[in-house]
């Protein structure tokens, strides 16, 4: 019954692996980006915080398949050669970033004012403060909304194939539009997400508990 | 000529034909959104219910939805039902996927909305003698709409971006409109660029509406 899904798992895993790679690269770029340019937009004057609302905004407001495939189109228009999966891949990166710069950026400012103070009447400097007052705190607070944009990356990735790029769903219609065994192929890819997704969301799940326990 | 004038009257010629994709951009939404809404309301019951038998296979469907890409889900229906004599065209295709997943999202939203209402609630209106549908009407829903709608809205934003997944299948909605647009002609980041914009406008007025409902929503209690 299963012979279809079975004959062509390694070539299926082989796509996985793919998915597996894609999934870090983007997810730990995209997340580096995000935080670097939320902190930014906290400490930064009011030209950097307009630049940063003004890429969240914009990124935000845009379906990830349309940046995809802009990025598709400009890296050549741009005058680069670079093939299907940089380009998505950077696309890609510069999308999740918007995503994350906002978590990062209403993490820290849900800080109390009042902890600042606190730090600062201590005699704290900024960057001390900074440091070890304001991101411990907010980082508890950004990692569940974080590990769930994690997953919602690793579930676009598989948008990629609609540019072109091979990985596991891409894979996955080759094989059906080879054997038409459109039920066994697509719900074992779907298991094959599933295994990868679901951990990930019971980790964010278990984290945001803890969170509300500790407070 | 130049590129910039070249650009400028292609872009303008390929409008009418951009307009014509963000109509159908509309209609794929809003149906995927109402039917979405709608499952979302069937599926609580048997989420909430006290009966296993009931509640882990819905548990079990809502999980599958949400650790999945969507993309999958409209393949799965897409190449999947003429295999069992259904043809049911792209859009109808496209329109269901996007429901059966947010209806997963949805439903979970609606769910912690509900949960968040403390049983003190619930009792003390059973305590001064409401009924159960009317306890339900008049303490539990308006209540839990109050809290659910920031976050219902969000998912109904998400819900208008996953709308260019329908591309893929073939829908010619906007994103699929900018793909067959670009291979006819030469200007390619120029047509991304305008329907970038047209979701940007799109996502930001129901972004826009949906605060401002929110704010009166919170003004009335």
């Amino acid at each position: 019954m299963l012979n279809t899904l079975l004959a062509n798992l390694p070539y299926l895993l082989k796509g996985a692996v793919v998915t597996l790679w894609l999934s870090l690269i983007v997810v730990t770029f995209g997340t580096l980006l995000g935080v670097i340019v939320g902190l930014c937009a906290n400490v930064g004057g009011r030209l950097v915080q307009a630049l940063v609302t003004t890429y969240v905004f914009v990124l935000r407001g845009i379906p990830v398949l349309v940046v995809m495939l802009l990025g598709y189109y400009a890296f050549p228009a741009l005058g680069f050669r670079a093939n299907a999966y940089l380009a998505v891949g950077v696309a890609q990166v510069i999308y999740i970033g918007a995503f994350v710069a906002e978590i990062v950026r209403s993490a820290v400012l849900s800080v109390p004012a009042g902890q600042i103070a606190a730090a600062k009447s201590l005699g704290m400097l900024r960057i001390g403060i900074l440091r070890h007052v304001v991101l411990p705190q907010a980082a508890r607070i950004a990692v569940p909304p974080l590990l769930n944009n994690s997953l919602t990356a690793i579930k676009q990735t598989s948008y990629v194939s609609v540019v072109g790029a091979w990985e596991l769903t891409y894979a996955a219609r080759e094989i059906v539009e080879r054997t038409l065994a459109a039920f066994q192929i697509f719900l074992g890819v779907m298991a094959i997400y599933f295994l990868i997704c679901y951990p990930l969301s019971l980790l964010a799940r278990w984290c945001e508990k803890r969170l509300l326990v500790a407070h | 000529m130049d590129y910039a004038a070249q650009t400028a009257i292609l872009l303008k010629g390929l409008f009418p034909k951009l307009l014509e994709g963000f109509t159908v951009t509309l209609r794929v939404g809003l149906v995927s959104m109402a039917l979405a809404l709608v499952l979302s309301v069937l599926l609580l019951g048997p989420r909430l219910s006290k009966n296993r038998l009931i509640r882990l296979p819905t548990e079990a469907y809502i999980e599958l939805m949400r650790n999945t890409p969507l993309l999958l889900q409209i393949y799965m229906i897409y190449f999947g039902l003429p295999l069992l004599g259904f043809f049911p065209s792209e859009f109808v295709c496209g329109v269901v996927g996007i429901a059966l997943q947010h209806a997963a999202f949805l439903v979970e939203i609606l769910r912690g909305g509900i949960e968040s209402i403390s049983q003190r609630q619930w009792e003390a209106a059973r305590a001064i003698g409401m009924r159960r549908l009317a306890a339900v009407r008049y303490v539990i829903l308006p209540q839990t709409f109050l809290r659910v709608l920031g976050p219902l809205g969000n998912q109904l934003i998400i819900i208008v971006k996953d709308t260019s997944l329908v591309s893929a299948i073939g829908v010619m909605e906007l994103t699929m409109v900018g793909k067959v647009s670009i291979e006819r002609s030469a200007v390619s980041i120029e047509i991304f660029a305008a329907i970038a914009v047209f979701y940007l406008v799109l996502t930001s007025v129901l972004g826009g509406a949906l605060r401002i409902a929110e704010r009166h929503t919170a003004a009335r209690f």
